[in-house]
C-alpha cells in the first residue's frame, strides 16, 4: 500500500469483491476503513486526518481487515466459486445463442440460466446492503 | 485546496464498477465531485477502461493528484505517457 503500488487496481478490485461476500463477518471498524480505502479511494493520510489517528494506525486497520477477508476466502471460497460459475454460465449462454431464435430449446436453456442466476442472488449473504453511490 | 483524482465505487453487489472522479480532497465521502472523467469496469472480460483523455490531461496539468489506482488506470489508457510527453515539450 505504499505510493505507486504496481497493481493497486487489481488489489482494489479483489478486495471489493471479497468485501461483497464477507462484509457481514467483519467488525464495524474494519468495514468503515475498508470502505474509505477501497470504495472511495481515500489515501491513508486522508483517512488518518478524518479520524484523527496516525497514518500507521490506519494502515494497520486496513491491513488486518484485508487479511481477515483473505482468511475467509481461504476457508469458504465463495469468490472463487462465484468466478468459476460466472464463466460457466457465460459459456452456456453462448451455446444458447447458437440455437435457432424462437425454438423451444433456446427458450428452455435461457429459462434455466435465469433460474441459476436467481438462485445465486438468493444466497446473497447480505441482500439489503447499501452500495455507495447509485447502482448501475 | 488539493484536488484529487480517484475511483468511486458504484455498481451492483458482486459486480464492482467505478467512476473516475475529480474531487476536492476535503469533500465528504457521500459525495459531490467536481467532474467525472471516466469509468472502469473490472468485471467485464476484458476489463473496460473509459477515460476522457482531454479532461484527464487538463486536470493533471493543473496539478491534480491521482491516486495509485487511478495512476494504474491512466497508465493503462496511455494518458500518463502523453502527460509526460507534454510536460517535456514545455
Amino acid at each position: 500500500m505504499s505510493m505507486n503500488e504496481p497493481d493497486a487496481l487489481g488489489k482494489t478490485t479483489r478486495i471489493n469483491l471479497l468485501f461483497d461476500f464477507y462484509e457481514t463477518l467483519l467488525t464495524e471498524k474494519q468495514r468503515t476503513f475498508l470502505k474509505y480505502y477501497f470504495h472511495d479511494d481515500y489515501s491513508l493520510g486522508e483517512i488518518a486526518a478524518e479520524f484523527d489517528i496516525s497514518r500507521q494506525a490506519v494502515y494497520e486497520h486496513v491491513k488486518r481487515a484485508e487479511q481477515a477477508l483473505e482468511g475467509y476466502e481461504q476457508k469458504l471460497g465463495l469468490l472463487s466459486r462465484h468466478e468459476v460459475l460466472q464463466e460457466q454460465l457465460a459459456r452456456l449462454e453462448a451455446i444458447g445463442l447458437e440455437l435457432p431464435v424462437g425454438s423451444a430449446e433456446r427458450a428452455a436453456l435461457q429459462s434455466v440460466l435465469e433460474d441459476i442466476r436467481q438462485t445465486e442472488n438468493l444466497i446473497d449473504v447480505n441482500p439489503n446492503r447499501e452500495v455507495t453511490g447509485d447502482g448501475v | 485546496m488539493a484536488v484529487r483524482i480517484r475511483l468511486k465505487r458504484i455498481g451492483a453487489h458482486k459486480a464492482p464498477f467505478y467512476r473516475v472522479v475529480v474531487s476536492d480532497s476535503r469533500s465528504p465521502r457521500d459525495g459531490r465531485f467536481i467532474e467525472e472523467i471516466g469509468t472502469y469496469n473490472p468485471v467485464a472480460q476484458p476489463a473496460q477502461v473509459n477515460i476522457d483523455e482531454e479532461k484527464a490531461l487538463k486536470w493533471l496539468q493543473t496539478g491534480a493528484q491521482a491516486s495509485d489506482t487511478v495512476r494504474n488506470l491512466l497508465s493503462k489508457a496511455g494518458v500518463l505517457t502523453k502527460f509526460h510527453e507534454l510536460k517535456q515539450q514545455k
